[in-house]
């Protein structure tokens, strides 16, 4: 669903500057504090959105996002789609995963920075509340080199493991590399500054120093997908 | 604010359960005979990084089936213990045998896959989810 609504904002917000040569604009900073068992992330966030139509409460915007991501002992995923799901399609969306081409990556103490361009909505729904979504499209992440428990069935093997270095938004599982997207409602406190909760679905990927999955076929890319509760504030620079 | 601060701490300390330990004797103990059978490797466990353990590891084939059975065994507790059995000291390339049954007393695990028991001369005791060692035997 969140990959269906990124795919129509991003040809919304490429389609923006046209509309926005008499629309009012917004230019923000949000800083985002998110967290589940044994894993946290802190964002902080820079937004550039155009508002749009009659009401102006409509948003759409760009932005760039730097997303810290610490974590204990988190178990990671065969990433690739043609892994996962036996094909790289546009269409894989609708596939279902094959259970036996997945294994476990068991990372003791993942770690993972990433720096990326971010496609905005938003839509005020009040006076004082507005609510929105943001996703991660492009960029970049970085990381120190971890211990790694490559887990497959009744067999195993210990590897080292660094952060995917490149990040792109594409379709399902053809991700690749670490996004950050966020469903939120913020409240307004006085004209510059507002609270703001909501979910962060965080994907962070590992890539192990070979290919430690042989079966159906080489991998070394490993994903986790993090369900994260965020709390943050934002604040109006315009 | 202070409400805040009061459900961010809330969350944390519910986020924060502490691991279900091993049991101390196992609950189960195996009653497989292992008189007649073909010891093909053993080995004398010691305690790795700080942690006390003490026993034995025997690998035995019986009836087609491959088995480690620690006889007697006793080691610290800790969260997620598993038995592993590898091809070098580090665990670089291992068969998850199983879950560790218990911190003390005699137990028996199949070993999976019907592996060339000559290709792994490690039996490791490994805290999986901290990746710690807890314990080892060098089987000859």
């Amino acid at each position: 669903m969140l990959r269906r609504l990124s795919i129509v904002l991003f040809a919304f917000v490429f389609a923006a500057p046209s509309f926005a040569q008499e629309a009012r604009t917004i230019d923000q900073l949000d800083g985002t504090f998110s967290f589940a068992k044994y894993q946290g992330a802190l964002s902080v966030h820079y937004s550039h959105l155009w508002k749009i139509g009659k009401s102006k409460k409509l948003a759409l915007g760009v932005g760039g996002r730097i997303t810290s991501y610490l974590g204990a002992n988190q178990y990671y995923i065969t990433a690739p789609a043609k892994i996962t799901s036996g094909s790289s399609s546009p269409f894989v969306i609708f596939k279902e995963n094959i259970d036996e081409n997945i294994d476990s990556l068991l990372i003791q103490s993942p770690q993972v920075t990433m720096i990326n361009v971010s496609i905005n909505i938003e839509y005020q729904i009040t006076s004082k509340f507005t609510a929105g979504f943001n996703i991660d499209a492009i960029g970049f992440s970085f990381g120190g080199e971890q211990s790694a428990n490559y887990i497959n069935g009744f067999t195993g093997k210990i590897t080292d493991a660094r952060p995917t270095a490149f990040n792109a938004l594409l379709i399902s599982d053809n991700d690749h590399g670490s996004l950050n997207s966020e469903l939120f409602v913020k409240f307004k406190l006085n004209s510059k500054w507002s609270v703001r909760t909501g979910a962060q679905f965080l994907f962070t990927e590992y890539t192990t120093e070979t290919d430690v999955q042989q079966y159906p076929e080489p991998n070394d890319r490993f994903r986790r997908k993090s369900l994260l509760f965020g709390l943050g504030v934002n604040y109006q620079l315009q | 604010m202070k409400t805040l601060i009061c459900i961010l701490l809330l969350s944390l300390v519910i986020a924060c359960n502490p691991e279900d330990a091993t049991p101390i004797t196992p609950t189960n103990p195996s009653d497989i005979d292992f008189t007649n059978a073909v010891a093909v490797k053993e080995g004398m466990f010691v305690g790795i990084g700080g942690h006390t353990a003490s026993g034995t590891a025997i690998l035995y084939e019986l009836s087609g089936k491959k088995y480690i059975v620690f006889d007697p065994y006793s080691s610290q507790n800790g969260p997620d213990l598993k038995v592993y059995l590898s091809k070098d000291e580090k665990a670089t390339e291992y068969i998850r045998v199983g879950k560790l049954m218990a911190v003390t007393g005699r137990q028996v695990y199949e070993i999976p896959g019907n592996p060339d028991l000559s290709q792994y001369p490690f039996v490791h005791v490994w805290c999986e989810k901290f990746s710690v060692e807890f314990a080892r035997a060098p089987l000859m």
